[in-house]
């Protein structure tokens, strides 16, 4: 297996029943995603992310282009034994309660293990939700039925995990402890396909991103190429005469006293004569740091500060 | 095992709709309301006995045709209920996610509904012999013959609601299934009904539609004496067959729908 998801030139339209009204959903949608990577799947509402994961699921089917999926084509039962799915609002059967909900999913994937009740009580004490046996579903907050739903997703030991919004209703802590199983599971070798809105976590996790904005793939790469150092580098002082800030103004650099220092940006060019003039009017240079975009500013350059 | 784990959930679901508690709850008073004729013909049986056996049979008979009637509205309504509220509240997609092909779910919802109409059929077979006892009188009968045409007449229902729902909203599926029942009956060859249509077109209804009349149990049984007629194997094989492969061919068309059916929440 060479990629565990390819996306060529996929093409879908939505046209509504005896009209003309076409909306183009995704055109020409490729990309990647290689075995092992975390990969994050981001764009502005209504991009096409629902639709992409919709036909990574088999849920949709495409009008042009090849998908493949862990070598099979999406839906494929051999390809969904191996997948592990998170939907975004995750819906259940609200009567049951999580160990029976557990049950049913772990009998759906056909997967059997010696000891079911006692994996999925190993399962639901992964999850946090421990302690909660009893109670239905129906009663969960938001929270709990987001871990339940990410329970449900590695019930069957998968090599796939796709999550749309894995941290959606989570609180912080919640958070932290999705991508630390994020980070868990790539050390493990799976993969992982996440959709969210929460650029900061992705940047964490993520080794591989595909930006999407209007149905068409706008970016795509692994992370560290698309958050290449921007040529401009910041310099940290402890202060700042007021004879230093003619001259750090005469080379172009931008000041932002802040409280942790002053800090000096200016272009990579300019740096060793900033720093010398910095010197020769009696400052401390406490730090030069090359200024990397965020995934944050290359998401809103690309977009068009559209919300993610 | 994953078919079994569907129909159960299923199954589950529907004792679990408000719309389906009801129903029962319709069945109930049907059956509590019709309690003051029942009494009063059986009042009349000291001065007129004969008759009074002839009005509490009509009755039972009566009571039992409405029930009967009511169990394929629930069988059509549970079945495209089944559907579309796991596409209505999007369960669906954590199903369909999982290594389960489109028709084992349809299946898995089909069997639930089955489920659920078992105990309806087995409710109606033990309320026509609980009015009979109550009325003094007794239905004498084999019990398969109430048990299995009902069931057989229901599996249709549910099988084409459950057709028609892989295409259209659940409303609509209800009310063509509805409506062809209705169809089904008024072009049989007994019925005067729709006389206005020719003849070859009402051949031809009665030919594309299920012929209700040939699976039910009335058929079977002679209601005047509540007494089995002399029937032979085939001809139950016959209307039997007939009607399982009839339920078969339409159950096919949804697996044949749901498979190119696009899985969203609604």
């Amino acid at each position: 297996m060479t990629t565990a998801i390819e996306f060529a030139r996929i093409t879908k339209v939505y046209q509504r029943v005896f009209s003309e009204e076409r909306t183009e959903a995704l055109g020409d949608v490729t990309f990647e995603v290689s075995p092992g990577e975390v990969c994050g799947f981001l764009g502005p509402n209504g991009a096409g992310k629902t639709t992409t994961i919709g036909i990574l699921m088999g849920f949709l089917f495409a009008d042009s282009g090849q998908a493949r999926v862990l070598d099979y084509a999406p839906g494929d039962i051999r390809a969904k034994e191996q997948i592990g799915f998170l939907p975004e609002n995750f819906s259940f059967y609200r009567f049951l309660t999580g160990p029976k909900l557990l049950a049913l999913h772990l009998t759906l994937s056909g997967r059997r293990v010696p000891d079911p009740f006692g994996f999925i009580e190993r399962l639901l004490a992964q999850v946090k939700l421990a302690g909660y046996e009893s109670l239905r579903i129906a009663r969960y907050s938001r929270g709990m039925v987001q871990r339940l739903g990410i329970a449900q997703a590695l019930i069957g030991d998968p090599q796939l995990l796709v999550f749309d919004e894995p941290t959606s209703g989570l609180d912080p802590a919640g958070r932290k402890e999705v991508l630390d199983l994020v980070h868990s599971l790539k050390q493990q070798g799976k993969t992982v396909f996440l959709s969210s809105h929460i650029l900061t976590e992705v940047e964490q996790i993520c080794d591989r991103v595909v930006i999407i904005d209007r149905g068409r793939v706008i970016r795509s790469g692994r992370l560290e190429e698309i958050l290449r150092a921007g040529g401009r580098v910041e310099v940290v002082v402890d202060r700042l005469p007021d004879q230093a800030v003619a001259a750090a103004t005469h080379c172009g650099a931008e000041i932002d006293r802040g409280p942790h220092g002053i800090r000096l940006r200016v272009d990579a060019g300019h740096k060793r004569e900033l720093i010398e003039t910095l010197w020769a009017a009696g400052c401390d240079v406490v730090r030069v740091n090359p200024i990397k975009d965020t995934l944050e500013d290359v998401f809103l350059n690309l977009v068009g500060g559209g919300t993610s | 095992m994953k078919i079994r784990a569907l129909a159960w959930m299923t199954f589950c679901s529907l004792l679990r709709n408000r719309l389906i508690i009801l129903f029962f709850v319709v069945f109930a008073c049907v059956v509590l309301f019709m309690m003051t004729p029942l009494m009063t013909f059986k009042s009349m049986a000291a001065d007129n006995p004969s008759q009074a056996q002839g009005m509490i049979i009509s009755l039972i008979s009566w009571i039992m045709g409405i029930l009967s009637g009511f169990g394929s509205l629930l069988a059509a309504w549970s079945a495209a209920d089944a559907v579309a509220a796991e596409m209505k509240s999007g369960t669906v997609l954590a199903v369909m996610a999982r290594p389960v092909r489109r028709w084992e779910f349809l299946l898995g919802k089909y069997f639930g509904v089955l489920m659920l109409m078992t105990i309806y059929v087995l409710f109606m077979f033990a309320m026509s012999n609980i009015l009979a006892w109550i009325a003094s009188e007794r239905i004498v009968t084999n019990p398969w013959v109430l048990l299995v045409y009902p069931m057989v007449r229901y599996g249709i229902y549910a099988a084409m609601a459950i057709c028609v729902v892989t295409v259209l909203h659940q409303v609509f599926a209800f009310a063509i299934v509805l409506f062809l029942g209705v169809l089904a009956s008024l072009v049989s060859p007994s019925s005067t009904g729709l006389a206005f249509l020719p003849d070859w077109l009402r051949h031809c209804f009665y030919f594309v539609l299920p012929s209700m009349n040939l699976l039910s149990e009335s058929n079977f049984l002679a209601v005047t004496s509540a007494s089995l007629k002399k029937t032979p194997w085939t001809e139950h094989f016959t209307a039997l067959a007939y009607g399982l492969d009839y339920a078969l061919i339409c159950f096919l068309f949804a697996a044949w729908a749901f498979r190119r059916r696009s899985l969203t929440r609604e």
